[in-house]
């Protein structure tokens, strides 16, 4: 339960940053998705059920704070962090250069699944024209967003005196090999 | 069988639980005007934050600008700024207004009377998403306003609202994807669907034959029931005419500015 508090916490925080706070000095293309980022995490580091739950949790905030109906994120993010969990079985999840090829995936297949599902389900093939080009700017911005946020996660856990999560799994990285 | 679900469980439940989200998000799509009390909480909750959020932004960005940086040149050009971004929008409802006046008494019929009562709200938040073109206000149904009420600049029309909790609302903004609005070209009448294409709109279904040059402006029709006639949307950048195609390819830029949206107003008038 404390986990899923935490995710909470931390993906409220994170859709404050994203609707109140970038807008007023980012572009829309250059703002970073930090949700997608906190998916991708919990599923490289939560349990099958875990990284479920906490996908669906935040899909459901993050389409609260978007202007489109309740379940798009929702099952973009599940199917985000099925991926994820699936290629975490069978890929060396703890090097720090497949985290950051992860992140530019997540961001491919988020913005495909959107252009997908608004295309089909709510005949809006018009966002495509804002999606598509919006792609590279969009990437740019989230692995720059990622390695501060992994930096910032470093940072802190080291002031705490242990390590877990993401700052955990560069570390093992840079023992065992990236 | 059995041997096969326990081998590829995790991809038959991976597609029973995708299948379930995109029902739910299928289903909700369909209840659009409507809010979730999910999402109700949620903006609910957000609205004292998002507040709190933009006078803090708002503070800090006002000291600096106006008490560290040219405390008087910065105020009076904002105050020209918006002056002139009046008299622009007077002028152009002047136009618009003195046109419809030729053509109503050549009918002898009705005065359509745009001036109806409305709500001043400010913009706190914008969308989660990068796509999305979307902004939250800072008034909701305790105010009195309802999903389909059209929101105002004062240089032209913003949006309309989709979704209110109590203090908050939510706008559609006219260049989102999933945004469009009956138009007429001000200068030929000629009619359209203007279509948010993100920063611009495309006006659509406007016949090759009509004449429509740059420059020109796109008023609401009124059609539909959203927004009153005559309210003014953007102006005419592009223009394309492809021999084999039966409508030509309209660009236009927003006549409100997406960029610096601070203040709206609310249509409240008494036919919504």
């Amino acid at each position: 339960m404390r986990k899923f508090l935490f995710y909470f916490i931390l993906g409220v925080l994170f859709i404050f940053l994203q609707s109140s706070f970038f807008p007023l000095f980012l572009p829309p293309d250059l703002r970073p998705n930090l949700m997608l980022l906190l998916v991708l995490f919990a599923g490289l580091r939560e349990d099958t059920l875990g990284a479920i739950i906490t996908a669906l949790l935040l899909g459901a905030i993050q389409d609260s704070f978007s202007g489109h109906s309740l379940g798009l994120y929702v099952t973009v993010y599940l199917a985000i962090v099925l991926s994820t969990r699936f290629l975490s079985d069978q890929l060396n999840a703890e090097s720090p250069p497949l985290l950051l090829l992860m992140v530019m995936v997540g961001t491919l297949i988020q913005n495909l699944l959107v252009g997908l599902l608004l295309s089909i389900f709510a005949d809006t093939q018009t966002v495509l024209h804002i999606l598509l080009p919006a792609i590279p700017a969009q990437v740019i911005a989230n692995l720059f967003f990622s390695i501060l946020l992994v930096i910032l996660f470093l940072k802190v856990q080291r002031l705490f005196g242990y390590r877990r999560g993401l700052s955990d799994l560069i570390a093992q990285g840079k023992h065992y090999g990236a | 069988m059995r041997e096969l679900v326990k081998r590829y469980r995790f991809f038959l439940f991976a597609v029973i639980l995708l299948l379930m989200s995109v029902v739910l998000y299928s289903y909700n799509l369909r209840q659009k005007s409507t809010t979730t009390f999910f999402e109700r909480a949620v903006l609910t909750f957000a609205s004292p934050f998002q507040n709190g959020l933009d006078h803090l932004v708002d503070s800090i960005g006002g000291g600096w600008a106006n008490y560290l940086w040219l405390v008087d040149a910065r105020q009076r050009s904002i105050a020209l700024e918006r002056e002139n971004r009046e008299l622009k929008s007077q002028l152009r409802q002047i136009n618009e207004i003195s046109l419809q006046n030729d053509r109503l008494r050549k009918l002898l019929a009705f005065v359509d009377d745009l001036d109806k009562p409305a709500l001043p709200a400010q913009v706190i938040g914008e969308d989660a998403s990068n796509w999305s073109r979307t902004v939250i206000i800072n008034k909701g149904s305790r105010a009195g306003l309802m999903a389909g009420f059209p929101v105002v600049a004062a240089d032209g029309v913003v949006g309309r609202i989709i979704k209110t909790s109590p203090r908050s609302s939510r706008v559609l903004l006219i260049t989102d994807a999933s945004s469009a609005v009956a138009t007429l070209v001000q200068r030929t009448r000629t009619r359209g669907v203007a279509r948010g294409r993100g920063g611009d709109l495309s006006l659509e279904f406007a016949l090759r034959d009509s004449d429509i040059q740059v420059g020109d402006l796109l008023v609401t029709s009124g059609m539909g029931g959203v927004f009153p006639k005559g309210l003014p949307l953007g102006l005419v950048t592009n223009v394309e005419k492809d021999p084999f195609s039966l409508f030509q390819r309209v660009r236009s830029e927003t006549a409100a500015d997406f960029s610096h949206l601070e203040e709206v107003l609310v249509i409240v008038g008494e036919d919504h």
